[in-house]
């Protein structure tokens, strides 16, 4: 569905190139949902923002392709993203609450789905937040950062996109939260053979939530893996991360 | 006598000017600490554990209850408080535009030790957090953030606290950072006897570092105990749901069966 191809993204500093992130290779298919993990700096926003051209091009050089339905989204018009980030390709970024326009009541969003709100109270619900009727009426600046956050992946499902990108989805949210981000994105890639692409550094949520994992680290990125297989890859960034995670878990005090 | 003995603490504040309508934030809330312990506090997003912790170390006075200090385990002959803490925010108590040998000097400089001594002691104390030597003269905006927790911890540990309180240390870490700093306070508290509380909401890093436990819900104690009986054999139903759904294993009725309870 989405053939990723890319030789490098660079961010341009006054004179000389820094390389961040170099060969990535990967296919995303429907039905499945894959997982990038990587420590803090290792490129993973970069990397998502880099497969549909968000990076600013003043700052950044992105060489490669990104193919969705056969066509190149790196040499795409302006009108032809747009379009797809409206309804193929969507995101839930960290800062939800950026996402939202502070002069705007919610309402606004709800209207632009263009769901019922019988379909949009459903979502709701499911997410555990206030209704339909009393989201309405709010500001986002009103909302709690986890409220923000849920309320944006609402809106994004609602948008049905062939392929739904989250970035860190389970920072700052709590147990019961992460649980009901989990089952409702497995629901989602089975239920709608669409597919999910989540960067985190949540070794713990990745294990339980998805069907590939791969391994990003100093802009490169490993293949992706079953979980299975990922938890004994013989790679050496992975054995340390996975290694630092056996080992706070182990009771040795 | 114990350490530290938190007796009966309740704290509220006005949610409604006009009503005078108040929410609990913390009822009746006791326990002891004994020296050279590691206590880990736990539960969810909004169940009073930031709170406590002010009110232990006397930043915030709470309605009713006490706050009481052996004075046995306590030296009083320093001029600095004998508890200090860690926020969650901590690169932002390190002063951006000070240099870090200076910010450590000058907490060095309120007990009052020989200057001859403080060039030694300053370099003992980043020593002892793994802070490297190169990065001594630079200014804290300079550090990286968990190069600023560590400058931050030494800053708390040049005072010499009888109790450290960390609030959430190990949010927004990646794994190998993590692990670092429970290997850190670990050593601090093998070799300083160092007595700490440890907020956090990661159950897997408090069964690592604590040898106590509390489980805090809506300002209440609801469980405490040693740590590996309490997560092994946890007897209330909200410990069990808390470890239930750090394990990422709830299903869409238990997480709803317990919001509307």
């Amino acid at each position: 569905m989405l053939n990723v191809d890319i030789n490098s993204v660079s961010i341009l500093d006054e004179e000389k190139a820094r390389t961040i992130i170099k060969d990535i290779k990967f296919d995303l298919e429907k039905g499945k949902v894959y997982i990038i993990l990587g420590k803090n700096g290792s490129g993973k926003s970069t990397l998502i923002k880099s497969l549909t051209a968000l990076l600013p091009i003043t700052d950044y050089e992105v060489k490669g392709k990104v193919v969705f339905n056969g066509e190149d989204l790196l040499i795409s018009s302006v009108e032809k993203l747009r379009e797809i980030r409206k309804h193929n390709i969507r995101y839930v970024f960290q800062d939800a609450a950026n996402s939202f326009d502070p002069l705007k009541k919610i309402k606004y969003y709800f209207d632009l789905t263009n769901v019922s709100p019988l379909k949009i109270e459903e979502l709701l619900l499911f997410f555990l937040l206030p209704t339909y009727k009393k989201l309405s009426g709010l500001h986002s600046y009103e909302l709690s950062g986890g409220m923000a956050q849920r309320l944006l992946i609402v809106l994004t499902l609602l948008a049905n996109p062939d392929l739904l990108i989250l970035d860190e989805p389970t920072s700052g949210v709590d147990y019961a939260v992460m649980n009901l981000i989990l089952l409702k994105m497995k629901n989602f890639v089975r239920d709608n053979d669409k597919s999910v692409l989540i960067v985190t550094q949540d070794i713990n949520f990745a294990i339980k939530s998805s069907d590939y994992i791969a391994y990003l680290s100093d802009g490169s990125l490993t293949q992706f893996f079953t979980s299975d297989e990922f938890m004994t890859s013989t790679n050496d960034n992975v054995k340390n991360f996975i290694g630092s995670f056996k080992e706070i878990g182990n009771v040795t005090a | 006598m114990s350490l530290l003995k938190v007796e009966n603490i309740s704290y509220s504040v006005i949610v409604k000017e006009e009503t005078k309508k108040q929410f609990d934030i913390l009822k009746n809330v006791s326990f002891e600490v004994e020296s050279g312990e590691i206590i880990g506090i736990c539960g969810e997003s909004g169940g009073g554990k930031s709170t406590l912790a002010k009110v232990i170390a006397r930043l915030i006075n709470p309605d009713s209850g006490k706050i009481i200090l052996d004075s046995e385990h306590i030296n009083s002959n320093k001029r600095s408080r004998p508890i200090q803490i860690l926020f969650q925010n901590h690169g932002e108590v390190l002063n951006p535009f000070g240099k870090i040998s200076t910010i450590i000097d000058e907490a060095l400089k309120i007990n009052r030790i020989h200057k001859d001594y403080i060039g030694r002691e300053r370099e003992n104390i980043l020593d002892s957090v793994g802070f490297p030597k190169e990065l001594y003269e630079r200014r804290g905006m300079e550090l990286s953030g968990g190069e600023q927790q560590r400058a931050a911890i030494a800053r708390l540990l040049a005072v010499k606290p009888d109790l450290l309180i960390l609030d959430e240390p190990f949010s927004a870490q990646d794994v190998e950072s993590q692990l670092n700093l429970v290997n850190l306070f670990k050593r601090l508290n093998r070799e300083f006897n160092l007595t700490m509380i440890c907020i956090s909401h990661d159950l897997r890093i408090l069964r690592n570092l604590a040898n106590q436990v509390i489980i805090l819900k809506d300002g209440e104690i609801v469980e405490s105990g040693l740590t590996n009986e309490v997560f092994d054999n946890p007897q209330k139903d909200y410990t069990k749901f808390l470890l239930s759904a750090e394990s990422l294993e709830l299903t869409y009725e238990e997480i709803k069966a317990k919001q509307y309870t």
